[in-house]
């Protein structure tokens, strides 16, 4: 159980990444969902003690996070954001190293990272020192060092960023073999729906919604997405985002915005965003499945 | 203190280093063994033996300053220290693994200078204790002002700069390759600053370079002892671990 008190967090200059959050987060798979810069990353970071709030406090399994940060370190393991290897060390010793930082003995470090190369498909490269590895399996070797660490929470912040679709696939069966619970921020929507029971939808530092994906999307019931770049059914579209006007529609009127020249897609979190009015094309970047 | 975790890191990132990219060994031996000739040649010989000592110490010394490049890389751009905050390894233990495994890459330089400085026939077992204490010293040192500047950088492309300046400053001024009788008094208290100073000083002293001068050795002991303490008591309270 991890639980946020008015956490606050203001940058030194002067942005405030976090505006007062207050929530529970009961479930076991919790995904954090926002685009670059919502705050998502500051919450996991402050949550896995890298980072001191501003003001109000946060609790990982009981613990304070500004009093007990030993406790919290010794029950949770958490994989920042960008994390890369460093390039001459190979998998195994990047595990054994980051497994006797977290107490366990030689023999513990090097059975358990042995393990966990084994189930996200590294062994082969275990002793392949890691700048001649791909992107993916880079970040494929963090997720094994959270799933070697057997926490009781694991934060994952993005873990699936940069990687191909299968070696999506699996990171996400290697999330779900993770015995705590698990806090993973994404951008990706289908990430979040596949692995979480709760989604938190964040954006400037506050949390706009929360809930299981099907209680989220509850709203969209019987519903479909429908887009046009063309101005004419301007009339009948409820949200623009950059250049595209997008409604939301019954199932039964679908033949009669197609006949409008009007693109049609099923409902996915990303409507969520759209319905908050969150601006997607002030972001700027991303690509495909990609705020 | 988490020793498994300081060896583990010292062998993988020390000894394996060496193994598998041999050219930082040899960039760091460069300077030391380049200035040795130099010094020998333009002194007809006279000052090889300053240089035989005084390269010990700057040896340690610049690979010290230049593990600040590693510890500023790995914070920002490989994001790895915010991996080590969430475990259960102070900023000590943290500080302590790179600093020895910096310390592992200089080994094969000191064998070189052993060799060179028993060809020379330079060492009783008093002079070399005493050598082995100051280059413990000026290891600390040295490796702690690393962690203050690495952790006061915000882009690490300033940082290699900032190692270069710093290596040849606290390296290379000081009378490590030469005597510092050559400096006047105003000058060689200037350079106290950097911990190499006081170390070479008192080498000189324990090696019969120069004169024996007790002030000056008690004045260099207090102020290497002093710098120690407050260069490694800086970068434990000011090295960024936990980011506010």
């Amino acid at each position: 159980m991890i639980e946020l008190f008015n956490l606050k967090k203001r940058y030194h200059d002067g942005t405030y990444a976090l505006k007062g959050i207050t929530i529970r987060l009961p479930k076991r798979v919790t995904a954090v969902i926002g685009r670059n810069g919502a705050g998502k990353t500051t919450m996991i970071r402050i949550l896995s003690t890298q980072l001191e709030p501003t003001s109000g406090t946060a609790t990982v399994g009981g613990y304070d996070i500004l009093n007990d940060t030993d406790a919290i370190r010794a029950h949770t393991s958490s994989i920042p954001q960008e994390a890369s290897p460093i390039g001459f060390l190979t998998p195994i010793e990047h595990i054994r190293i980051y497994l006797l930082a977290r107490g366990m003995s030689f023999k513990e470090a090097n059975a358990e990272g042995s393990r966990a190369l084994k189930d996200l498909e590294l062994w082969n490269a275990k002793d392949t020192p890691t700048d001649v590895l791909s992107g993916g399996m880079k970040r494929k070797l963090f997720v094994a060092m959270a799933l070697a660490a057997n926490a009781d929470t694991v934060f994952l912040d993005e873990p699936t960023t940069g990687l191909d679709p299968l070696s999506r696939f699996e990171v996400w069966a290697a999330i779900k073999e993770l015995n705590g619970n698990v806090i993973l921020t994404t951008h990706y929507m289908d990430e979040a729906q596949q692995l979480a029971d709760e989604v938190v939808l964040v954006d400037q530092g506050k949390v706009l919604e929360r809930g299981s994906v099907g209680s989220l999307l509850e709203r969209f019931k019987g519903k479909v997405r429908v887009e046009s770049s063309d101005p004419k059914p301007k009339a009948r579209m409820q949200y623009k985002v950059g250049t595209t006007r997008i409604s939301y529609v019954k199932k039964s009127m679908i033949n009669e915005f197609i006949s409008m020249g009007c693109t049609v897609r099923p409902i996915t979190l990303d409507d969520l965003f759209i319905v908050h009015g969150v601006d997607l094309q002030e972001e700027g970047e991303g690509g495909e499945g990609e705020w | 203190m988490n020793i498994k975790f300081i060896a583990s890191m010292t062998y993988s990132y020390g000894i394996s280093a060496i193994a598998r990219g041999p050219s930082y060994l040899i960039a760091s031996l460069t300077l030391p063994l380049s200035l040795l000739f130099m010094v020998s040649i333009l002194s007809g010989g006279a000052l090889i033996v300053y240089a035989i000592i005084g390269g010990f110490i700057a040896l340690l010394a610049a690979n010290s300053l230049s593990s600040a490049g590693d510890a500023a890389f790995w914070r920002i751009q490989l994001r790895m220290q915010d991996l080590f905050v969430t475990t259960r390894i102070t900023r000590i233990d943290y500080m302590l693994a790179l600093t020895l495994s910096y310390f592992v890459g200089s080994l094969p330089g000191i064998a070189l200078y052993i060799v060179i400085g028993l060809i020379y026939h330079i060492f009783t077992f008093e002079t070399f204790i005493v050598l082995g204490c100051l280059m413990a010293l000026v290891t600390i040192a040295t490796s702690s002002i690393s962690f203050i500047v690495a952790g006061m950088v915000k882009h690490v492309r300033n940082i290699w700069g900032i190692a270069s300046i710093l290596s040849v400053v606290m390296t290379l001024l000081p009378p490590t390759f030469y005597p510092y009788t050559e400096l006047p008094p105003a000058a060689l208290y200037a350079l106290s600053i950097s911990p190499v100073t006081p170390a070479a000083i008192l080498a000189q002293n324990a090696f019969g370079l120069v004169p024996f001068n007790i002030t000056l050795v008690y004045e260099m002991v207090a102020i290497l002892l002093l710098e120690t303490i407050v260069f490694f008591s800086l970068a434990r309270h000011f090295t960024v671990w936990r980011e506010k």
